[in-house]
């Protein structure tokens, strides 16, 4: 039997809101989305030359929206389900941006490693979720191999194991974070502040901006937009994140701010990464997914790195994550498991 | 197998329409996966409802590219062909079809592209450029072109004149064409019905031909297209196959 426990977690859509800061969260994600729809949708009326691609992009956001707060408020299966997803279709466009997808065997490797990650994450099991990174990683250098074909051996293995590393691996953390019981206000907190801290670093470049950060890999961005993300995302991750983990060892003001900082520098160096991908094979967007935005990656970028830092800092200092919760869910159900 | 190329997709940043339709559509994994799940069933029921015998297996190349050209009186021709083929090789076939039936609508589309791997000749508007993308898309990706150089199905079974645009993919190049007869199709899918009947389809693959000497023109397409044709009627000679008109005659739709 499944415990009571694993099931409310899982599945209890019922506790959606029993941390506040989730209650806060989404209805401030609501309030700003309705807000600025009703804004864009008069302008539009009034000036659909001008406003027509903002109200593409909005009604772009409002599906984006949905797609990240639904399954999170649902259930941690849902959420490990959405997580598998958008490590599914990023991976796809990153492999069709650099002609991984040639691969087949590659990227059969990286599929079923993502779907492995995402049964440990469902299982609350942990050991198979580390382990799968190492291994996954071994079985793409050995891969093909056998087609004995040396001739971009070092190429194609290289990119597959950074579409596994990043879009795999990396995004898969946000499924290992929903096996704790307040995963909730955790997920959206980084998030929210990641999706914050580029309308940050875009503001504060409008504003101030006149020294490029990286103008070879990322013309748009400032050095003033960093740094004004860097000091504003971590304030507000540091007063959220006092609510989130009240009572906590992590709700000490040090602790938060380096959060925020945490969150807002790799934030903005995933961003980067893509960036970087982008400019290497020479496209502007590495897809179509979303209308008016570009590809998955055009939108997730900046939570690319997040995730994993994330968890293991608040690890580092809260302990396990996700301790008190039960573990090897559905796998020690079966007679053949050797123990946990 | 190709070396390795730090190359984005043809087909990249396309929208889904516009990339079904294009003609240097690249496959993914998961079309290769879905597309070997439709094979292996088509190739399953073409087996057991339609008990398929492929005669002179052995005349088809080993490896791509090549192109195989047949009769054409049913939609059963073009799965009963790819039926006989490796499925290895199911990324690497694509069945040539009717743009404006197989390609206008988003749906159709999306099936002709996933399932069958096909790619759109447009008979109205088909231009050069369309043939000669596929000619180099043959050349450079080394793969299998199902063609049916009469145009269209035929409503009635029997065979019309080739046309001249099979030359075009062929002619002062060394890739084979490999001549095929489908008996049997039409009697199980004949146009006008809405379902197949369980009716006994026969493929028989002759030996495959290379037109090096035909020259790139109107002179030489025409010679590719008689000689293919030729073999196509011997080969429904040879078996007896009641399928062939005299060759004057008129029998298909254009």
């Amino acid at each position: 039997m499944i415990p009571e426990v694993a099931v409310e977690r899982l599945f209890g859509f019922r506790h959606a809101f029993d941390a506040p800061v989730t209650l806060w969260l989404t209805v401030a994600i609501l309030t700003v989305m309705t807000a600025s729809g009703a804004a864009l949708f008069v302008l539009n009326r009034r000036n659909a030359e001008q406003f027509g691609e903002a109200w593409l992009r909005w009604k772009s956001w409002v599906w984006i929206a949905g797609c990240i707060l639904i399954p999170i408020l649902l259930g941690a299966a849902w959420t490990i389900a959405a997580v598998t997803l958008l490590s599914l279709g990023c991976y796809r466009e990153f492999t069709r941006a650099t002609g991984l997808f040639r691969e087949k065997t590659i990227s059969v490797i990286v599929v079923l490693g993502i779907f492995v990650l995402a049964f440990a994450s469902l299982d609350h099991w942990e050991r198979l979720f580390f382990a799968t990174g190492p291994l996954t990683v071994g079985l793409i250098t050995i891969a093909t191999i056998p087609s004995d074909r040396p001739k971009g051996y070092i190429q194609r293995v290289a990119l597959g194991v950074l579409g596994f590393s990043l879009f795999g691996f990396s995004l898969g953390y946000m499924s290992n974070l929903a096996n704790d019981v307040n995963y909730r206000p955790i997920l959206l907190l980084m998030i929210f502040a990641v999706s914050l801290n580029d309308v940050f670093a875009y503001c504060f470049g409008k504003a101030l901006g006149r020294r490029k950060l990286l103008p070879a890999t990322s013309p748009g961005k400032t050095m003033a937009g960093f740094l004004g993300a860097l000091f504003s995302t971590s304030l507000v991750v540091a007063v959220l994140g006092h609510f989130v983990f009240a009572g906590s060892a992590v709700d000490h003001i040090g602790h938060l701010i380096f959060l925020g900082v945490l969150i807002s520098a790799l934030g903005q160096l995933g961003d980067l990464v893509i960036s970087s991908i982008k400019r290497d094979v020479g496209v502007k967007d590495i897809g179509v997914v979303i209308p008016g935005h570009g590809g998955l990656l055009d939108r997730f970028d900046s939570l690319v790195l997040v995730p994993p830092a994330v968890f293991h800092y608040l690890s580092l200092v809260l302990g396990p994550l996700g301790g008190d919760q039960p573990v090897r869910i559905f796998s020690s159900m079966a007679q053949w498991t050797i123990g946990n | 197998m190709d070396d390795w190329e730090l190359k984005p997709a043809k087909d990249l940043n396309l929208p889904p329409h516009e990339r079904h339709k294009y003609i240097l559509r690249e496959a993914g994994l998961l079309e290769g996966i879905l597309r070997t799940v439709w094979w292996s069933v088509i190739r399953m029921s073409l087996r057991v409802y339609h008990r398929i015998e492929v005669h002179g297996r052995e005349n088809l190349p080993k490896t791509p590219p090549y192109i195989i050209v047949a009769n054409h009186s049913s939609h059963l021709d073009a799965l009963s062909i790819g039926s006989a083929l490796p499925l290895s090789f199911g990324n690497k076939t694509f069945p040539l079809a009717a743009g404006d039936l197989f390609f206008e609508n988003p749906a159709a589309a999306a099936f002709s592209a996933w399932a069958l791997n096909a790619l759109p000749v447009w008979r109205r508007r088909a231009g050069r450029q369309c043939l000669a993308d596929l000619r180099q898309r043959l050349l450079e990706e080394q793969c299998i072109y199902i063609l049916f150089p009469e145009g269209t199905r035929s409503r009635t079974g029997q065979m019309a004149a080739f046309r001249e645009g099979l030359g075009m993919f062929v002619a002062e190049t060394d890739v084979p064409v490999v001549p095929c007869l489908i008996e049997g199709a039409h009697a199980a899918w004949p146009p006008h019905a809405r379902v197949p009947r369980p009716k006994k389809i026969r493929l028989y693959v002759d030996e495959p031909c290379q037109f090096r000497d035909a020259t790139n023109n109107r002179k030489g397409w025409k010679r590719v297209a008689q000689t293919v044709e030729e073999a196509v009627r011997r080969l429904s000679v040879v078996h007896g196959c009641e399928i062939l008109p005299p060759k004057s005659a008129k029998n298909a739709e254009s």
